[in-house]
C-alpha cells in the first residue's frame, strides 16, 4: 500500500525533461522538406496564447482557454504559475460556470511547484473533476497526499476523544472514492492498509467481505495491523474487527480468531471456541489442541490462566455445581493458584477429578473430560515443557570438546574464567538434563567459592530448565534444610533457590509456596538474594500480591545484596502490569542509599511496564528526568520494555537522543542497547540505525551498539549484523570485545559454517582468545560465553523473542533484559536461558503421543545441519596420520547411508532406520574414534566423493532451524496430516490410518533418566563421588545392527 | 467545403467589410463571436489535430487574429492588442510547414516590438528578438523597431522623435505618438537620478513641454514627489537611501557556537 505514494519529490525534474523535448519553435525546419515537417511539427511551443484567451471577456472563451490550459499544464506550468492569480480569480468567480476547471488547473499547477498543501486544497475544490484512477504522478501524489492529512486528521481526532465535527466532507469524498476505487480493481491490500491507516474500519471490513481470498486477506490485516498500527488501543480496535469478521464466516479459522482474541486479552471467547471444539469430532479436537500450543507458545502466562480456569468452570458447572473445586478455581482466578496445593503431578489430577469421571457413566463424558484435562495441560504448558525436555535430551548435540578446551585453557585462579566456564557449560546444556561436565570435574567445580559457589549452583537450574516433576528433587542436596542448620554454606543454597526460580521459569505454581517459605525462614542475605530471584522467576508475570509483600519486606531491611534482588524479583512479578507498585518502588529507590538497591528496583520498575507502550510514558517520563543516573538508566530499560519490538519511531528517537547526550556512560550504553529491544521486530533496521553508533569514540557506546544488535538480531545469522560486529570483537577497549563476542554468539546461534562462513571464522577465532595467554580477562569471558551461547541447548534452541505469530515472548523479552544487567552482576547471565526456545518440530497425535514417521526437508542437509564436532588438535600430528582414519571413517560413513538409503526405500517406519539418527550413529562413532585417536582431519572430511542430496528426511521429532521452516513438506501419502498449514513448533497430526498400530517416539526414556540423575544427583552433591551413570544413559543406542548387514 | 468553414468565412467577410468601413463597433462584435467560432476547430492550436479543413482552417484563424490585432490598433486598446498578438504568435510560430508563412507576419511582429519598446518592457523586446532569424532583422518592419531602440538605449531621443515620420505601415502611427511619453518618462527617470534640482526652464526644455502649466500637471500626475520650490524643481525626497542593514553580528556568533557544541556532541 505504501509504494504508490513518496514519488512525488521528482516529479518537477520529470516536467522539465519533458518540456526540453517539445520541439523548438519552427524556423530551424524552414529549409527542410515540407512533407516531413508536415507530420512532425504539430506542437505548441508555448502557453502564452491560451493565457491570453483567460482575459477574453466572453466566457466561452475562457473556458476554452482553460480546458486546453488543463491539458497542456504539465509542459507549461512555469509559464501559467505567472498567471495563477488570473485563474484562481475564476475559481472564486461565483458566476463562472466552470470553478472546478480553473480550481483542477490550479492544483496542478501548485503540484508542479511543489506546494503540496496549496495544490490539495485547490484538488478538494476541483470535487469530482479530480480523478482517483488517473495514472499520473499528479494524481499518485495528491492521493498521496490526501490520504496522509485524511489519516493525520482521523489519528488526531482519535486521541483528543473527540467528534470528527472538523474534516473537510470534500477530503472524506475523495478518500472514500479513492478506497472504493482499490475495491474495484481488486486491488484489496491497498484498500485494507489505507483503511487501516486512515481509521475506517467500515471501510475495512468491506473491503475483507469484498475480497476474493477473505482468509488471506484476513491474516495480511492482522500482520499490518501488528506491524504497523502503533497505537495499542486502536490496534485493538483493529483486531476486534477482524475478528467480528471471521466469526461471520462459514468455517472460520478458529487458528488465527483465538490468535486476536489472545492480543486482545479476552479469555472468555477462546474458552467458549475451545470447549466447542472439544465437543465436536476427532478433526476439530486436533484443532483445539494445536490452537492451545499456539497459544502456549506465546508465553502469555495470566491469559492462558483464565482461559484454563474458564475452560472449568464452564464444562463442570453444569454437572456438578456445588462442586468445591469450582469455587476454588473462582479463587485461582484472582489470587492466581497460590491456594493450590505444590507439585504438577498433584495439579493434573487435580483438574481432571472436577468432571466427575468417576460418578458418570457416559462414555462421551469420559472422552470429554479426558480431552479437557488434555487441553488444560497443553495450556498449563506441562505438556509442551516435558516434550520439549525430552526433545533437548534425546537431541542432545553438545560438544563436551570444546567446553574440555576451555576447561584445560583457563586459568584456575581466574575466578571470572572459571566461572563463565560454568555458566558456558550451563548454557550448552541447557534444557538436556545433561550435566555430565560438571560430573566429571566436580573437583574442578569445587574451587568456586562464595558467590561463584552461588553461580555454579544456579547453573544447575539452567541445565534441569522445565524438569517440572524432578526439579526439586534435583536441587534437594543444596537447598536450605528447613530448622536444621544445613551444612551448605549459604551460597549454595542461595543459588539453589535461584536454581528453582530458573527451572520452574513462568511455571512456578508448584513451587512458589516453598520458596516463599525459604525466603520468610532465612535471614542470611545472600539465601534471600537468591530465593527473589527465584520467586520472580517462578511467579513471573502472576502480580501475586502474598509474594509481593514477602519480597518487599526483604527490600525494606535495606540490606544492599538483598535489596538488588528484591528489586528485580517484584519486577519480575509485575511484568507487565504497570500497577501503582511501580511508584511505590520509585519512591523507595530514592530513599535508599544502596546504590544496588536503586539499580535493582529501577529494573524492576522497568520491568512493570513492559509492553504498555503509551501507557508508561509518565513513568518513564519520570524516569529519565531524574538526577540520579542509576534511575535514568532504568528509564531505558523502562522505554526499551514498553516498547519492545514495537520499533517506535518515538522511542527510538528518544533513545538515540540518550545515547548521545546524557553524561553518563551507564544511561548511554543502556540507551543504545535499548534500541536492541525496541526494534527486535524488525531486525534488518538495527544494524544501520546503531551502525554510526557502533564507530563511536566511547566505548560505551560501542557496547551497547554490539548488544542492541545481538539482542535485536539474535538467532537470524543477519549478514549485516555480522559485518557491523565482526570489526567490535577486535575492539581495543576489553569489555567491548567481550560484548561484540555475546552479541556475536546470539546472532549466529544456529548458524553453521556452510550457511554463512564466517561462522566459521568466528568459532576460530573464539578459540584464539580462550587459549591466548596474554588475553585481557573481560573478552576471555565474552570468548567463554560465547562459545556456550553459540552451541547452547545442546545445539537445539535459538534465541527467539517473537513467537511465529509475531507476538512478543515475554519470558524471552524479560529474560534477556535481566541478562544485560550482568555487566554489573555475574549470576544474572542465567536469565538468557529464558530467551532459549527449542527448534524442533514435533509432530503429535490426538494422543498428544509422538509417532514416528517421515517428513521431508527440501534443502541441502549441510544448509542446516548440526556444526561438525570439534577434535582436539595436537599440533603437529593431525597432519601425519589423516588417511588412516578417513578411510575407515569414510567407510563407516558410505556404509551408513548406504544402509540409511535402502531403508527409506523400503519405507518401513521400524525403528531408528532414519537417516538422520544413522547419521548421528555415525558421528558419534567418529567421535569415540576421535577420543582414542584425539584428532580427525575436518578437511580431509569435506573430500568425500558423493554430491550432496539436495534433500533430506528427517523423522518427527526432528530439529527444524527457524530458516529451514519454510523448506519443511510432508510427504505425500505420509501417514499423518498436520492440521495447520506451514508446519512448526509442536503439531498436530491427523491420522489417516487410525486402525493401525503406531510406533511412538520419545518415550518417557528422560523421565527414568531424570529419576536416575536425581539420585546420583543427591549423591554426587555430598560427596563428590558423582559416578558415570549419567554417562551412560547419555550413550546412543547400542552399536547397530547395520554394520553388518552389508 | 465544410459548412462551419464557409460559415465562418462569410462571417469574416462581414467583418473586414466593417473594418474597411470602419465600423468599429460592429467589427468588434463580429470577432468576438469569430474567436468563439474558433474554438470549435480541432485543427487549431493547441490541439493541432490533423483534419482535412486543417490548412484553411489553419489560415482563416490566422487571417482573423491579425485582423485583431489591426483592429485593437485602431481601437487604441493596449491590452487587447497583447491578447490578440498573444493569440496568434502559435500561428506564426508552431504552424510553419502546415501552412505558408503570411506577409503580414512582420509587420505585425515589427509592432509589437514597437508596443514593448513604448511599454519600456526592453527585457522583453529582446527576448522577442532573440526568436527572430537573422533573415527577418533585414525586413523593414523589425529593422525599423531595431533603431528605435538602439537610439532609445543610446538616449538620442531626438532621433526617435523625428523618426515619426518614416513610417513603414499605417499601423505604427498610433505607437509612435504614445512613444514620446514613453521617452519623456524616460527622460525624468535619468535626470531624477543626475539632479539635486533643475530651474524650471530648463526641466520644461528637458521634458519637452511647451508650457509651465504642462510640466505642473505632468509632475502632479506622474511625480507627486517632486517638489516646485523658487523656480526650482528639487528630486530630493526620491532619493532617500534605504538604510543598510547591519550584519547580526550575535546571531551569526550564537549559531556557531551551537553548531560548535552539537559538533563535539555527535559520536
Amino acid at each position: 500500500m505504501f509504494t504508490s505514494r513518496c514519488r512525488r519529490l521528482d516529479s518537477s525534474n520529470h516536467t522539465s525533461e519533458t518540456r526540453d523535448d517539445t520541439p523548438k519553435p519552427s524556423h530551424l525546419h524552414l529549409g527542410g522538406g515540407v512533407r516531413t515537417v508536415m507530420a512532425a511539427v504539430a506542437t505548441v511551443s508555448s502557453a502564452s496564447g491560451l493565457l491570453a484567451m483567460l482575459q477574453e471577456p466572453a466566457a466561452e472563451l475562457k473556458l476554452h482557454a482553460l480546458a486546453s490550459l488543463n491539458s497542456v499544464v504539465h509542459l507549461f506550468w512555469p509559464e501559467i504559475s505567472t498567471s495563477v492569480p488570473t485563474i484562481e480569480s475564476l475559481y472564486e468567480d461565483e458566476e463562472f460556470d466552470q470553478r472546478q476547471l480553473a480550481a483542477l488547473v490550479v492544483s496542478k499547477v501548485f503540484y508542479y511547484l511543489g506546494e503540496l498543501n496549496d495544490s490539495l486544497s485547490y484538488a478538494l475544490g476541483a470535487g469530482p473533476l479530480f480523478d482517483v484512477g488517473d495514472d499520473s504522478d499528479y494524481a499518485h501524489a495528491l492521493l498521496a497526499k490526501a490520504l496522509d492529512e485524511y489519516a493525520s486528521i482521523k489519528t488526531r481526532a482519535f486521541k483528543a476523544a473527540e467528534e470528527e465535527e472538523n474534516i473537510d466532507p470534500r477530503l472524506e469524498a475523495i478518500v472514500e472514492r479513492m478506497l472504493e476505487k482499490c475495491i474495484l480493481d481488486g486491488k484489496y491490500q491497498q484498500a485494507m492498509g489505507m483503511s487501516v491507516e486512515c481509521r475506517r474500519l467500515d471501510k475495512l471490513e468491506e473491503a475483507i467481505v469484498r475480497c476474493d481470498n477473505i482468509q488471506g486477506a484476513l491474516s495480511y490485516c492482522i500482520n499490518l495491523s501488528h506491524q504497523y498500527v502503533n497505537h495499542r488501543e486502536y490496534r485493538f480496535e483493529v483486531l476486534r474487527c477482524l475478528v467480528k469478521i471471521y466469526q461471520t464466516l462459514p468455517n472460520p479459522d478458529y487458528l488465527s480468531i483465538c490468535q486476536c482474541l489472545m492480543f486482545l486479552g479476552e479469555p472468555e471467547p477462546v474458552a467458549s471456541i475451545l470447549d466447542k471444539l472439544l465437543s465436536g469430532n476427532e478433526d476439530d479436537v486436533l484443532l483445539a489442541y494445536q490452537i492451545a500450543f499456539d497459544l502456549y507458545e506465546n508465553e502469555n502466562q495470566a491469559f492462558l490462566l483464565n482461559v484454563r480456569n474458564r475452560l472449568t468452570s464452564q464444562t463442570s458447572l453444569p454437572p456438578n455445581p456445588d462442586n468445591g473445586t469450582s469455587l476454588q478455581d473462582d479463587q485461582t482466578t484472582n489470587v492466581d493458584t497460590g491456594t493450590e496445593p505444590a507439585g504438577d503431578v498433584q495439579m493434573s489430577d487435580d483438574t481432571t477429578t472436577p468432571n466427575g469421571s468417576a460418578h458418570t457413566v457416559d462414555p462421551n463424558q469420559v472422552a470429554h473430560a479426558d480431552r479437557l484435562s488434555k487441553i488444560k495441560g497443553i495450556l498449563s504448558g506441562e505438556t509442551s515443557i516435558q516434550l520439549t525436555l525430552q526433545f533437548l535430551y534425546s537431541h542432545n548435540r553438545s560438544d563436551l570438546l570444546i567446553l574440555k578446551t576451555i576447561k584445560q585453557a583457563v586459568e584456575m585462579r581466574n575466578s571470572v574464567c572459571h566461572s563463565a566456564t560454568i555458566c558456558a557449560n550451563a548454557i550448552m546444556h541447557a534444557g538436556t538434563t545433561v550435566d555430565t561436565f560438571l560430573r566429571e570435574n566436580l573437583e574442578w567445580l569445587s574451587r568456586a567459592t562464595n558467590w561463584a559457589k552461588f553461580s555454579a549452583t544456579a547453573g544447575l537450574g539452567v541445565i534441569h530448565r522445565g524438569h517440572l516433576q524432578q526439579g526439586r528433587a534435583l536441587m534437594a542436596p543444596y537447598l536450605p534444610q528447613s530448622g536444621a542448620v544445613g551444612g551448605g554454606s549459604p551460597y549454595s543454597e542461595g543459588g539453589a533457590l535461584y536454581a528453582l526460580g530458573l527451572i520452574h521459569a513462568n511455571h512456578g505454581e508448584g513451587i512458589k509456596q516453598f520458596l516463599r517459605e525459604s525466603l520468610r525462614n532465612t535471614n542470611a542475605e545472600v539465601i534471600q538474594h537468591g530465593a527473589c530471584l527465584g520467586l520472580g522467576l517462578a511467579a513471573l508475570g502472576t502480580a501475586d500480591e502474598e509474594i509481593y509483600e514477602d519480597i518487599k519486606n526483604v527490600l525494606y531491611t535495606d540490606s544492599a545484596v538483598a535489596g538488588e534482588a528484591a528489586g528485580i524479583g517484584m519486577g519480575l512479578l509485575m511484568v507487565g502490569t504497570a500497577s501503582e507498585k511501580a511508584s511505590e518502588m520509585l519512591a523507595y529507590a530514592h530513599d535508599t542509599q544502596h546504590e544496588k538497591i536503586i539499580r535493582g528496583l529501577s529494573l524492576g520498575i522497568a520491568l512493570t511496564v513492559y509492553g504498555r507502550e503509551e501507557e508508561a510514558d509518565t513513568l518513564i517520563e519520570q524516569m529519565t528526568r531524574d538526577q540520579d543516573p542509576i534511575l535514568r538508566y532504568g528509564g531505558m530499560y523502562a522505554l526499551a520494555l514498553a516498547y519492545s519490538g514495537t520499533a517506535n519511531n518515538k522511542a527510538i528517537h528518544q533513545l538515540l537522543h540518550f545515547a548521545v547526550s546524557d553524561v553518563s556512560d551507564d544511561v548511554r550504553r543502556t540507551a543504545v542497547m535499548a534500541l536492541g529491544f525496541v526494534l527486535y521486530n524488525e531486525p534488518e533496521q538495527t544494524p544501520r540505525i546503531v551502525s554510526l553508533l557502533s564507530e563511536s569514540y566511547n566505548p560505551h557506546v560501542r557496547y551497547g551498539a554490539a548488544l542492541a544488535v545481538g539482542i535485536s538480531c539474535a538467532g537470524t545469522g543477519l549478514s549485516e549484523a555480522i559485518s557491523l560486529l565482526e570489526p567490535l570483537t577486535s575492539d581495543v577497549v576489553d569489555f567491548v570485545r567481550q560484548g561484540a563476542l555475546i552479541a556475536m554468539a546470539m546472532v549466529m546461534i544456529q548458524t553453521n559454517e556452510s550457511f554463512d562462513s564466517r561462522v566459521g571464522t568466528f568459532r576460530r577465532q573464539l578459540e584464539k582468545i580462550i587459549l591466548d595467554k596474554h588475553e585481557d580477562t573481560m573478552s576471555k569471558m565474552g570468548a567463554i560465553l560465547a562459545s556456550g551461547i553459540l552451541d547452547a541447548g545442546g545445539r537445539n534452541v535459538t534465541i527467539k523473542l517473537l513467537s511465529r505469530n509475531k507476538h512478543d515472548k515475554l519470558t524471552a523479552v524479560v529474560g534477556l533484559a535481566v541478562f544485560s544487567q550482568f555487566w554489573y552482576w555475574y549470576p544474572l547471565l542465567y536469565f538468557i536461558s529464558l530467551a532459549f526456545s527449542p527448534t524442533a518440530l514435533i509432530g503429535l497425535n490426538s494422543d498428544l503421543k509422538v509417532p514416528k514417521f517421515e517428513f521431508l526437508s527440501h534443502a541441502k542437509p549441510s544448509l542446516f545441519d548440526y556444526p561438525k564436532p570439534t577434535t582436539q588438535q595436537t599440533t603437529t600430528s593431525a597432519v601425519k596420520l589423516p588417511t588412516a582414519i578417513l578411510s575407515t571413517y569414510a567407510k563407516a560413513k558410505s556404509r551408513a547411508k548406504k544402509d540409511a538409503e535402502s531403508k527409506a526405500n523400503q519405507e518401513k517406519t521400524t525403528e531408528d532406520a532414519s537417516g538422520s539418527t544413522s547419521g548421528k550413529v555415525a558421528k558419534t562413532q567418529e567421535k569415540e574414534k576421535d577420543a582414542e585417536a584425539m584428532q580427525v582431519d575436518n578437511a580431509a572430511e569435506k573430500k568425500a566423493p558423493e554430491p550432496e542430496p539436495t534433500f533430506q528426511l528427517l523423522t518427527n521429532p526432528a530439529r527444524v532451524i527457524p530458516t529451514q521452516e519454510k523448506f519443511i513438506k510432508f510427504l505425500e501419502g505420509s501417514r499423518y496430516v498436520p492440521v495447520k498449514p506451514a508446519p512448526s513448533g509442536f503439531v498436530l497430526l491427523r491420522d489417516l490410518q487410525p486402525t493401525e498400530a503406531e510406533v511412538l517416539a520419545l518415550t518417557d526414556a528422560p523421565s527414568t533418566a531424570a529419576a536416575s540423575t536425581g539420585n546420583t544427583a543427591a549423591a554426587a552433591g555430598q560427596q563428590g563421588s558423582g559416578s558415570s551413570a549419567m554417562a551412560v544413559d547419555d550413550e546412543p543406542q547400542p552399536p547397530q545392527p547395520f554394520e553388518y548387514t552389508s | 467545403m465544410d459548412p462551419k468553414l464557409t460559415e465562418v468565412n462569410q462571417m469574416f467577410a462581414r467583418f473586414k467589410a466593417a473594418l474597411a468601413r470602419n465600423d468599429l463597433n460592429t467589427c468588434e462584435i463580429l470577432l468576438s463571436q469569430l474567436k468563439v467560432q474558433l474554438t470549435k476547430f480541432p485543427s487549431l492550436p493547441p490541439l493541432f489535430q490533423q483534419t482535412p479543413n486543417a490548412v484553411e482552417e489553419l489560415k482563416l484563424a490566422r487571417d482573423i487574429y491579425e485582423h485583431a490585432v489591426v483592429l485593437s490598433v485602431k481601437l487604441e486598446d493596449q491590452d487587447a492588442f497583447e491578447r490578440d498578438f498573444c493569440q496568434l504568435k502559435p500561428y506564426y510560430m508552431d504552424t510553419c510547414g502546415i501552412i505558408p508563412p503570411s506577409p503580414e507576419e512582420y509587420p505585425i511582429l515589427g509592432l509589437n516590438l514597437l508596443r514593448l519598446l513604448v511599454q519600456n518592457r526592453i527585457a522583453e523586446f529582446h527576448t522577442e528578438l532573440e526568436l527572430l532569424p537573422v533573415k527577418a532583422l533585414e525586413h523593414p518592419c523589425i529593422k525599423h523597431a531595431v533603431e528605435f531602440e538602439q537610439s532609445f538605449m543610446e538616449g538620442a531621443y531626438n532621433r526617435v522623435l523625428s523618426a515619426r515620420q518614416a513610417v513603414p505601415h499605417e499601423t505604427y502611427v498610433y505607437f509612435m505618438d504614445l512613444l514620446a511619453k514613453t521617452i519623456r518618462d524616460e527622460i525624468a527617470g535619468c535626470s531624477e537620478k543626475g539632479y539635486d534640482s533643475l530651474s524650471i526652464s530648463d526641466a520644461k526644455q528637458m521634458l519637452m513641454f511647451n508650457s509651465d502649466q504642462e510640466l505642473h500637471q505632468y509632475i502632479t500626475e506622474e511625480h507627486p514627489e517632486w517638489e516646485i520650490k523658487n523656480g526650482f524643481v528639487f528630486f530630493q525626497k526620491a532619493k532617500e537611501s534605504q538604510p543598510c542593514k547591519e550584519i547580526p553580528s550575535l546571531q551569526l556568533i550564537n549559531q556557531t557556537l551551537s553548531y560548535a557544541r552539537e559538533l563535539e556532541r555527535i559520536v
